[in-house]
Order: C-alpha cells, then sequence, then structure tokens
C-alpha cells in the first residue's frame, strides 16, 4: 500500500502540512459557530425568560456560574492538548482535542487509523500521509457522534418511547464493554513495541491511579480534571529519560 | 419530560424551542462540515499520494471502535440535556466533566430545579458561558501560547514527546476508564479479549491486524452481555465526550 505514496507522503515534516492557513481559517469557523449558537440561545432565552419564570438577572447568574465552573476543566484541557501539538499541529488540536471530540477519542482514532497504513502514531514511520489519513478518520469519527445527535435529537424530543425502552441492562453493559474493549486493545497493542513504549503506559497508567486515590482521600475533585494532564507529563518526563539513557533502539 | 410538552403550550417558550433547534441544527451542520472540510482539503490538495482505499481502512477501523458510542451517548444525555443543549454539548465536547457540572452549579445558584422549564434555561445560560470560557482559553493558550511554547522546545524533546505521548495518553484513559465504569467482570473480559485477539490470532492471522480492535470491541461486548451477573443491578456508564 505505501508503494502508492508520494516522496513528499513519506516526508515525516507533520507541522508543514499540520498548520497551513486555511486550516486555521476552517478551524476558527468551527469556533465561529459555537459563538454564533451561543448568541442565539442566549438571545432566545432572553426573550423567552418570563414564559419559563426566569429573570433577566438569574439568567445572567447562571451564564456567570456555568463560566467560572468552566475554569479549570478548561485549563485541564488546554495542558492535554497542549501534549499533543506536535502530534497533529494546532488546527487539529483546537477542533478534534478542544471541541468536538476528546483526547482519548481523537488519540485513539489517530492510532488505529495509523495501524492501517501500518505505522505508529507519531513513530519515525507517522509521515505526513499518514497524519492525512489519521486527521480524517479522526474526523470522520467524530462526524459519527455529530451525526448522531443531528439525527437522534429530534427523535428522542417527539418523545418516541421506542429508543427509551432499550433493556436498560444492554444500555449499561454493552457501551462500557465497547469503550474498555476499544482501549483495552489499544493499551495491550503498546506491550508489543519498545520497552520506553512499555514503561509509559506504566507511569502513565500509575500516576493517574495515584491521581484517583488523592482525588478521593482528600474529597479534592480537581486532581480528577487534571489527573489526564498530569499523567501524560510524569509519562513523557519519564519516557524521555529512558529513551535517552539508550532503552529504545536506534530509530 | 412531561413538563417540556406542558410548557410548550405557552407561545413564547414554543417560539424558544423553534429557535434553538433551528439555530442549533444549522451551526452544528456548519461546524461538521467545517471540520471534516480540513482533511479533506489535505487529501486534495496535496500529492500526498493519499487512496480512497486507506481512506476506508482507517474509516472502517475507527468505526468499529466507536460506532456503539456514537448512538449510545447522545441517547444517554438527552434526558439530562435536552433538545437545545444537545446541539450545543455534542460540538463543544468534554460534557461529563465539564458541562454538566457547570449546569449544576448555575441552577444549585439561582435555586431551579433540574426537569422544569426554569431548570432548563439556567442549564442552557450556565453552558454558553462554559462555551465562552472554553473558546477563549483555546484561542488564548492553545492556539497562541501553545503554538508559541511548541516552537520554542527543543527539537529533540518534541520528537520524543511525539514518538511516546501515546502510551502516555492511553495508560491514564485506561485507569480512569476502570475506575469510573467499575464493572470489573466487563474490564477483565475486555484484557484477556485483547491478550488472545492480539498476541495469539493476529501473529496466526496476520490479515486480522487492521480491524484487529474491531473485533476485540465486538467480542467483548458480545461476551460481556452473555457472562453479565444476573443479580447485580448495574451502576450507570461514564462516557468519553
Amino acid at each position: 500500500m505505501k508503494t502508492t505514496l508520494t516522496p513528499e507522503g513519506a516526508s515525516t515534516d507533520i507541522l508543514g502540512i499540520a498548520n497551513l492557513p486555511v486550516l486555521w481559517v476552517l478551524a476558527i469557523g468551527v469556533f465561529g459557530a459555537i459563538i454564533v449558537q451561543s448568541l442565539v440561545y442566549m438571545k432566545a432565552a432572553k426573550k423567552a425568560g418570563p414564559a419559563a419564570d426566569i429573570s433577566a438577572a438569574e439568567l445572567k447568574d447562571s451564564f456567570r456560574a456555568g463560566a467560572v465552573a468552566a475554569i479549570g476543566p478548561s485549563l485541564a484541557v488546554v495542558l492535554v492538548s497542549i501534549a499533543l501539538l506536535t502530534l497533529f499541529g494546532t488546527p487539529a488540536v483546537l477542533v478534534r482535542i478542544g471541541l468536538v471530540g476528546s483526547a482519548a477519542t481523537e488519540s485513539a482514532s489517530a492510532s488505529l487509523a495509523a495501524g492501517t497504513m501500518g505505522a505508529a502514531l507519531g513513530g519515525p514511520d507517522y509521515t505526513q500521509a499518514v497524519f492525512v489519513v489519521a486527521f480524517m478518520a479522526m474526523s470522520l469519527s467524530g462526524a459519527g457522534w455529530m451525526l448522531a445527535t443531528l439525527i437522534l435529537t429530534p427523535i428522542l424530543t417527539r418523545g418516541d418511547s421506542k429508543l427509551r425502552r432499550v433493556n436498560p441492562a444492554l444500555m449499561m453493559i454493552v457501551p462500557a464493554a465497547a469503550l474498555i474493549g476499544a482501549f483495552a486493545s489499544l493499551g495491550v497493542a503498546e506491550f508489543g513495541k519498545t520497552p520506553v513504549h512499555i514503561i509509559s503506559i506504566l507511569v502513565s497508567a500509575a500516576t493517574m491511579f495515584v491521581c484517583l486515590l488523592l482525588a478521593k482521600a482528600m474529597s479534592a475533585s480537581w486532581l480528577r480534571e487534571w489527573g489526564l494532564g498530569i499523567s501524560i507529563l510524569v509519562g513523557l518526563a519519564v519516557a524521555y529519560i529512558a529513551h535517552t539513557s539508550g532503552m529504545a533502539p536506534a530509530a | 419530560m412531561s413538563s417540556r410538552t406542558a410548557a410548550a403550550t405557552s407561545g413564547s417558550i414554543a417560539e424558544f424551542d423553534r429557535t434553538t433547534t433551528r439555530w442549533g441544527r444549522i451551526t452544528m451542520i456548519t461546524a461538521l462540515i467545517l471540520s471534516l472540510a480540513a482533511p479533506v482539503y489535505l487529501v486534495f490538495s496535496t500529492d500526498l499520494g493519499i487512496t480512497g482505499s486507506m481512506i476506508w481502512a482507517a474509516y472502517l477501523a475507527v468505526a468499529a471502535a466507536f460506532f456503539v458510542l456514537w448512538f449510545v451517548e447522545p441517547i444517554t444525555y438527552f434526558p439530562v440535556l435536552g433538545p437545545a443543549a444537545m446541539y450545543q454539548a455534542f460540538m463543544i465536547g468534554n460534557i461529563a466533566n465539564k458541562l454538566l457540572p457547570s449546569a449544576l452549579v448555575a441552577q444549585a445558584t439561582i435555586g431551579a430545579k433540574a426537569g422544569t422549564k426554569r431548570g432548563e434555561f439556567s442549564a442552557l445560560m450556565a453552558i454558553c458561558g462554559a462555551a465562552m470560557v472554553h473558546v477563549f482559553s483555546m484561542l488564548l493558550f492553545v492556539g497562541v501560547l501553545g503554538t508559541y511554547l511548541v516552537s520554542i522546545i527543543p527539537a529533540d524533546v518534541v520528537d520524543v514527546a511525539r514518538l511516546y505521548i501515546f502510551p502516555s495518553i492511553i495508560g491514564a484513559v485506561l485507569v480512569q476508564l476502570i475506575v469510573t465504569v467499575r464493572q470489573p467482570r466487563v474490564t477483565v473480559i475486555a484484557f484477556a479479549v485483547a491478550l488472545l485477539v492480539l498476541f495469539v490470532l493476529v501473529p496466526a492471522v496476520p490479515a486480522l491486524a487492521k480491524p484487529a480492535t474491531g473485533i476485540v470491541v465486538l467480542l467483548t461486548a458480545t461476551l460481556a452481555w452473555f457472562l453479565r451477573s444476573r443479580k447485580d443491578a448495574a451502576a450507570p456508564t461514564t462516557l468519553v465526550n
């Protein structure tokens, strides 16, 4: 399959194409859509406020409360996003990790897509072509969630009870199994790579475990939010030490 | 749900529902098109030799892993969010860890109960507030500062970070999932299936390497269903977005 790739496609200068101006414009367009939506919603809420028994002051208080509550979680997402910039470039990170998806789903999608090209995410074979295919797969996967929302919301609003009558046990077990199955598979696959990959995944897992324990022991919920960012940084720091001390095979 | 149908008889609320539905859908479809346009642009504007079959193979691998969640998440969140906020939530993302807490805090601040129109409006405003904070911090701290930061970090550090970022994410995500989902039986089944598929099945039948994660997902879901404990009341599932 790799034989069809042009010499340009085999270049590993990801940021050379990942930060193209057109991509910036499209990313900012997605942010624009969210801003327009919020403005329209706020105007509509203000207009219908009296009918909903809520005053203009209470609407404003709700806005402010929501904004303040979002500061911590937003900054936690910022930290994770910055860590992923070298992999996907800024526009893709802004849209995929910052907005529509999450670090977990998007990097999983990218890794799966890279795998179908016979490459590993961020490895020596992570070329421009692999990046573009991974970006395409992330975007199509995110489109799955948005399309499902666009299709299901009107149906659920009409109160179609068929969807609600889905066996509750099925709704509990199958999503959990699909979720853990997908990530367990990706995690186990890392153990087939270099010793430094194995160290990274173990250190990251242990760090998250400690964060969750501390969060519970000290009832510090911020540690739960920041856990992923902290685990990534600790994982990468240990990986750097292990890599530079010669544990990785020469690439 | 009954409060929503009852309140819809008020003219102004009906207008609110119409406006938010129309604009919610328009803005979401716009975001969907723009977000797909970026990779499509790269495929067609660059001469990298990417073929349709490469994209199909990647899409099938991703879809096999996630298609169950595409449908389950909207159905799960609908009763909490209501129709208007659905179009916000699945565009802004980070629903469980950011949007829902924001909505709850706002409702508590003004003493509005969830399930009432007051509660729905309060939640909607809170999500607008959360969206503005998030949009601003992403553009400033990631778009401007992050891009600058990456440009000054030494190249060898960037290379190593790129090499090991994925295992550094996946380890933490797995632990978080296992702890929050709290379904030990499902977890054990998932790891057993993953080990069998990746280290026994794939080496024996190399053609299965590409759909391997999809196979693990389907086998885990099927086994988890047939091997489920019949007496436990299942705990609510925590989702990824």
